[in-house]
């Protein structure tokens, strides 16, 4: 058990390590320079203007030379600091993080999980009969090979303004204000509905496809013709099977944490959804590199945490893995 | 001997199988209008042909844009960019994916350990957030540029594959058999493992062009896409901005969106369809 | 199986309450600088009622395209950063005059009079009866507080003005004097409307921080709207009831103000087609469709459906060959199809510049005769016969080369995404190329073409910062901008270096506006200049973009109503008639 975690831990704080100093590096290559963007539309006369170019210098420490911007990177990191946003002047970072991770966990997690779930459902229906598998099959694939946006812009098209069921923009109503009332609740679930929506379809499709695979493969499995031939019934070998199968498909889901947050992104800018993708997508258009650090921090962290929790799922869901602890590589 | 004997059930299989026929068309299909469309089409794609938005016509045969261009020219040049991305992001990808899959797998050891380390970190940071921040770098992008960023972060994927897949292979008693007999390391994975390997190199690289597809057309919705060129990606994102739906312009958004469905779609087929002529395990369904 | 269901669902249920305590933290911002505390409550202030969450739809106005960003900061000092907080200057925060482009006058607003005692004395008087938010009145102490900080810290944008203003001296509660030395009356009279008077009981014991960068949460003002709420996409503002304006002026209509931030423009037309819109002033894409629809009114019922707004000026860097020929310069202008802007890039919503850059409000001071005269329209020919006569000699490949017999290979620029804009180039490129000119459209991104534009590095580019106002100064001077330094940010772009021309200007800036034959005639030697060296191509007049619903909200300004006003929400144009729209709204009375 210890050499396993051990491992693993060794693995994610490397990970964390390489990530956190490439996250500290790329921004800082970038072309153009943020505090230009900001002093911009001032129309400051030469002398305001380099005063104002200083303390801005001075207020992202841009002035210190470069080794120490890095070290003291860790030192604010690991206070919780992650500095002023340029583009959104005055606010720190972690404040404007933080209102914006509610509504990508609002978005991402039940929409992963969910079509993890279903995909994996359907998928295993699929594997049943050669009909279902006709028919559901070809589903998954167009689901899965449907670019996010094209798919959420026809979401928002059809059921937003043609029928007009949905609103399109915004996670809330622009009519109110947070609250706690069932109004509300329910206006906060009409907006979210499309966006999860469209992350929810796309995924369901690949997973389902997956699932299909794998079930079918197990079935043809030494073990599932010996159970067959044991008089086992049908429903028990394909329990069985799913449950083989599912063990590449929780690989799969933390492979995928990292690729949805392409699909959220998208979403969130096709819905006006004001989450972290959309928010890294402003601060690069921006230039803001403490921000752009900022969500990519916290976009990692979220998929190293992720990780890790399919890790502990896999030791739980699967006995090898237990064994295997005692022994060698997972 | 046995190769040909191979050969000729893969091929037998291969025409039977009807996933592989149907997605293997719609492929070719769109490989063919990328190769004869900008024959037949009439305008140039940022040529201002009409005076306003359109729908299809005789003339017109996707219609107009707002500003005036030629669908249909548009459209056609978009594929051709589209294949490209695939092509070459997709290849990239393969190759890269194969190469570190295949050491780490063959070799172990201390090798496959750091290997493994380098593909976890690439599989954890986020592409799409790297991919942002590296085209934003560049003043001018193009299509090779795109399609060189995309085939560098999608590999591990490939990596993964290509290294379980190298390792059940490798011990195998074939290959200990070629050890014993004295072969040279080199000669035994080209002639005893690789081939065994065809089958999921053909599927690795049909998933990878998909997946580069489907990136790319995500960077170029966002804007960062190349500048100098179009694609249907960008016909997809102008569409948008400029209100193609909403105007009713339905012709200028749907066509880049349905051939990326289709041409994906069918790719994934393809693959279901390769895997069950390779494992005859499969072809019960 | 079973298992799975239940730790999924748990997963997901725990998704949805981190996702609401967060959004519960929305309401209120917790003040980072000291928020501003009332002093006494001396009158009954303004407070939003405890228990409304919900706004009733005939009392709010919905308005979209002025807010690009989620708000971060309430510093009426800081005109760049409101563009996310638009109503942060002209709801919240006053000034002396506003500024009426349609009549061309300016409009005492806390002021009730001001003028010039002598050449260099200016006198302003207030009008009696004004009220900060928290209940503590506005008096002349106010005013010379807020100019005063521009004397202490030169980081303020008006600071400059300190260069001849020499003092301000407070006579009584209601009454000021500016003394001057050598003033410039037409930058005075453009910043009576454009400073922003905050209140000396809550500001005197800032630090120079928090005046010049600091986030000014929970802002107290003078002004008609009071500040409520904020969250990523949205500002709401609240009617403030004891607004001092409402005797003078009347009420503004709508009760509440819900100002969102979409994250483009193709989700507003979303919103504007399904009703959520009563004002949006972003550039929607086939508008002008809409409008003949009757999904959206605009100010015009016809071609150009906007008012304009700012001058699209293409920018020639005269420091780069052949841009340093003031017969290519001229060339080029006859090269440029502007029509083709108009028609196809905007499709008829913008209309064509004056080859001087002045907007249609101050149409006074073009001088027709001069444009007649050496002004260009759009002629190839006229355009090739300019080149050849310079020495240019057209190559084999179709294009011009220069007189040095070198390859002429240029780019116009603009930020990639920018649509219009984008579309606008490659007329400018098409066009220049079927005269003869090789001029290749490009679009790098937002960062790289500001660097290139701030530093001097780019070909020739497009820029719209020459907005409404007041007097032609300001376009002349955006154009003209001196010294000319190695990092421009606010004109002159193309960093043309003509010292006759920069007198020129800044003799203008010394013509007092009344004095309406000196500021023609200043303008008109300015015009010359422009016109036969052509350092910068005015193209058109960018839209003031304005579409409206009546559905809920009516009598909004159209072309042909008694007293029209700007229709916008924009920042800066508060004060240039956009408060004046809110208060001539009416609500639809529900039948």
């Amino acid at each position: 058990m210890r050499r396993y975690f051990g491992r693993k831990f060794l693995i994610y704080g490397l990970t964390f390590f390489l990530a956190v100093t490439v996250d500290w590096l790329i921004p800082r290559f970038m072309p153009g320079d943020p505090i230009s963007n900001i002093l911009s539309r001032s129309l400051l006369n030469a002398e305001g203007a380099q005063q104002m170019y200083d303390y801005y210098e001075r207020v992202f420490g841009l002035d210190l030379p470069v080794w120490q911007q890095y070290l003291n990177f860790w030192g604010s990191l690991l206070h919780g600091d992650l500095g002023i946003s340029a583009y959104l002047f005055p606010q720190p970072v972690t404040r404007v993080i933080w209102r914006a991770v509610p509504y990508d966990a609002f978005l991402l997690l039940p929409s992963i999980l969910l079509s993890w779930w279903a995909g994996n459902k359907f998928g295993a229906y699929a594997a049943r009969t050669k009909r279902l598998d006709n028919t559901i099959l070809p589903i998954g694939y167009i689901l899965t090979a449907t670019p996010y946006m094209w798919l959420g812009i026809l979401l928002a098209w059809i059921f937003g303004i043609v029928l007009g069921i949905f609103p399109i923009a915004g996670a809330y109503s622009y009519s109110m204000q947070p609250h706690l009332s069932w109004l509300f609740i329910k206006d906060v679930i009409l907006h979210w509905f499309l966006p999860f929506a469209s992350l929810f379809l796309v995924g369901f499709g690949g997973w389902a496809i997956g699932m299909r695979n794998m079930i079918i493969y197990e079935l043809e499995a030494d073990y599932s013709h010996y159970l067959e031939a044991l008089g086992a019934p049908r429903s028990l070998i394909r329990k069985y099977a799913f449950r083989n199968a599912i063990l590449p498909q929780l690989t799969g889901l933390a492979l995928q944490l990292g690729v949805i947050v392409a699909g959220a992104l998208v979403t969130e800018v096709v819905f006006s959804y004001p989450g972290i993708g959309y928010l890294l997508l402003s601060a690069i258009q921006n230039q803001d590199y403490f921000l752009i650090q900022g969500c990519f921090l916290f976009i990692i962290i979220g998929i190293l945490i992720a990780n890790f929790a399919i890790d502990i799922a896999y030791v739980i869901v699967d006995p090898r893995t237990r064994m295997g602890m005692l022994g060698d590589s997972s | 001997m046995i190769e040909r004997l191979r050969n000729n059930e893969f091929l037998f299989f291969a025409f039977r199988n009807k996933r592989l026929r149907v997605g293997l068309f719609i492929v070719l299909f769109f490989l063919a209008l990328t190769l004869v469309g900008p024959l037949l089409a009439k305008y140039d794609p940022s040529e201002y042909a009409a005076y306003g938005s359109h729908p299809p016509s005789a003339e017109y045969w996707f219609g107009t844009t707002t500003f005036g261009q030629d669908v249909f020219s548009q459209f056609v040049l978009g594929l051709r960019a589209t294949f490209l991305v695939g092509m070459i992001g997709g290849g990239l990808g393969t190759l890269i994916g194969v190469v570190v899959g295949f050491t780490a797998g063959y070799n172990g050891g201390i090798i496959d350990e750091v290997l493994n380390i380098l593909t976890n970190i690439v599989l954890v940071i986020p592409t799409l957030a790297i991919l942002l921040i590296i085209a934003a770098y560049l003043n001018v992008r193009g299509i090779v540029a795109e399609s060189i960023f995309i085939g560098c972060t999608a590999w591990p994927w490939a990596a993964r594959a290509i290294r379980a897949q190298t390792f059940s292979l490798r011990t195998r008693e074939f290959v200990d058999l070629s050890k014993l007999s004295g072969m040279k390391s080199g000669k035994i994975i080209f002639t005893e493992i690789a081939p065994n390997m065809m089958s999921y190199l053909v599927m690795t690289f049909i998933l990878q062009f998909g997946g580069a597809i489907l990136n790319a057309a995500t960077l170029d919705f966002i804007g960062l896409g190349p500048t100098s060129t179009i694609s249907l990606g960008l016909m997809m994102q102008y569409s948008v901005l400029w209100g193609a739906l909403q105007l009713g312009q339905w012709w200028w958004f749907m066509p880049p969106g349905i051939a990326i469905t289709a041409i994906v779609g069918a790719m994934y087929i393809m693959n279901v369809g390769l895997d069950e002529v390779f494992n005859p395990k499969l072809r019960e369904m | 199986m079973k298992r799975s269901i239940f730790v999924i669902s748990i997963l997901v249920i725990l998704s949805m309450l981190l996702a609401a305590c967060g959004q519960a933290t929305e309401a209120p911002a917790e003040p980072v600088a000291p928020a501003e505390e009332p002093a006494e409550p001396g009158e009954e202030m303004a407070e939003p009622a405890a228990a409304e969450v919900v706004y009733d739809r005939s009392e709010t106005l919905y308005v979209s395209g002025a807010a690009w960003g989620p708000p971060s900061t309430w510093n009426p000092f800081q005109p760049g950063s409101l563009a996310n907080t638009t109503g942060t200057l002209g709801f919240v925060y006053e000034t002396l005059f506003d500024y009426d482009p349609m009549s061309g006058t300016m409009t005492p607003w806390l002021a009730e009079s001001g003028a010039w005692v002598d050449d260099n004395t200016y006198a302003v008087t207030l009008r009696d009866g004004l009220t900060w938010s928290d209940g503590e009145p506005l008096t002349a102490t106010d005013i010379a507080f807020t100019f005063e900080l521009a004397q202490q810290y030169t980081a303020m944008w008006f600071a400059p003005m300190w260069d001849y203003l020499t003092s301000v001296t407070v006579i009584d509660d209601l009454n000021l004097e500016f003394a001057f030395v050598d003033p410039l009356y037409q930058e005075w009279e453009n910043n009576l409307y454009n400073i922003p008077i905050v209140p000396e009981h809550l500001w005197a014991d800032r630090t120079e921080e928090e005046i010049t960068v600091g986030a000014n949460e929970n802002p107290v003002g003078s002004g008609a709207y009071l500040y409520e709420t904020h969250s990523e996409d949205r500002n709401v503002w609240l009617r403030n009831e004891n607004w001092w304006g409402i005797p003078v002026f009347g009420a503004p209509a709508p009760r509440r103000i819900v100002d969102i931030r979409t994250s483009s423009n193709n989700v507003a037309l979303g919103m504007v087609l399904k009703g959520e819109l009563d004002l949006s002033n972003n550039f929607l894409p086939g508008v002008a469709e809409l409008a003949n629809q009757g999904y959206v009114d605009t100010y015009f019922a016809g071609a150009p459906y906007m008012l304009s707004a700012n001058t699209a000026v293409l920018f020639l860097n005269t420091t780069k060959s052949p841009m340093d020929d003031a017969a290519f310069r001229r060339a080029l202008a006859f090269a440029i199809n502007v029509d083709d802007i108009v028609n196809v890039a905007y499709a008829n919503l913008v209309a064509a510049a004056s080859p001087t850059g002045l907007l249609p409000n101050l149409d006074t001071f073009i001088d027709h005769d001069l444009v007649a005269e050496i002004g260009w329209t759009y002629d190839p020919a006229e355009a090739a016969a300019i080149l050849t006569e310079a020495g240019y000699v057209m190559g084999d490949d179709g294009f011009f080369n220069a007189p040095d017999g070198s390859d002429i290979a240029l780019e116009v620029t603009c930020p990639f995404g920018w649509t219009d804009w984008m579309e606008a180039i490659n007329v400018i490129a098409s066009s220049a190329q079927a005269a003869g000119i090789n001029i290749q459209a490009v679009t790098p991104d937002y960062g790289a073409w500001n660097d290139a534009l701030q530093g001097g590095t780019f070909d020739m580019t497009l820029n719209n910062w020459a907005a409404l106002s007041n007097t032609p100064w300001t376009l002349y001077n955006l154009l003209f901008r001196h010294p000319i330094q190695d990092v421009i940010q606010s004109g002159n772009f193309g960093r043309y270096d003509n010292a006759a021309v920069f007198d020129l200007v800044d003799a203008l800036a010394t013509v007092q506006s009344t004095d309406v034959a000196g500021m023609q005639a200043a303008c008109s030697e300015i015009q010359r200049v422009l016109l036969t060296d052509v350092p910068m191509i005015p193209l058109w007049y960018n839209g003031l973009w304005a579409q409206f619903s009546s559905a809920v909200w009516t009598n909004w300004p159209m072309d042909g109503s008694a007293s029209p006003t700007l229709p916008t929400t924009w920042s800066g144009y508060w004060q240039l008639g956009g408060l004046n729209t809110l208060i001539n709204l009416e609500p639809v009375v529900a039948e």
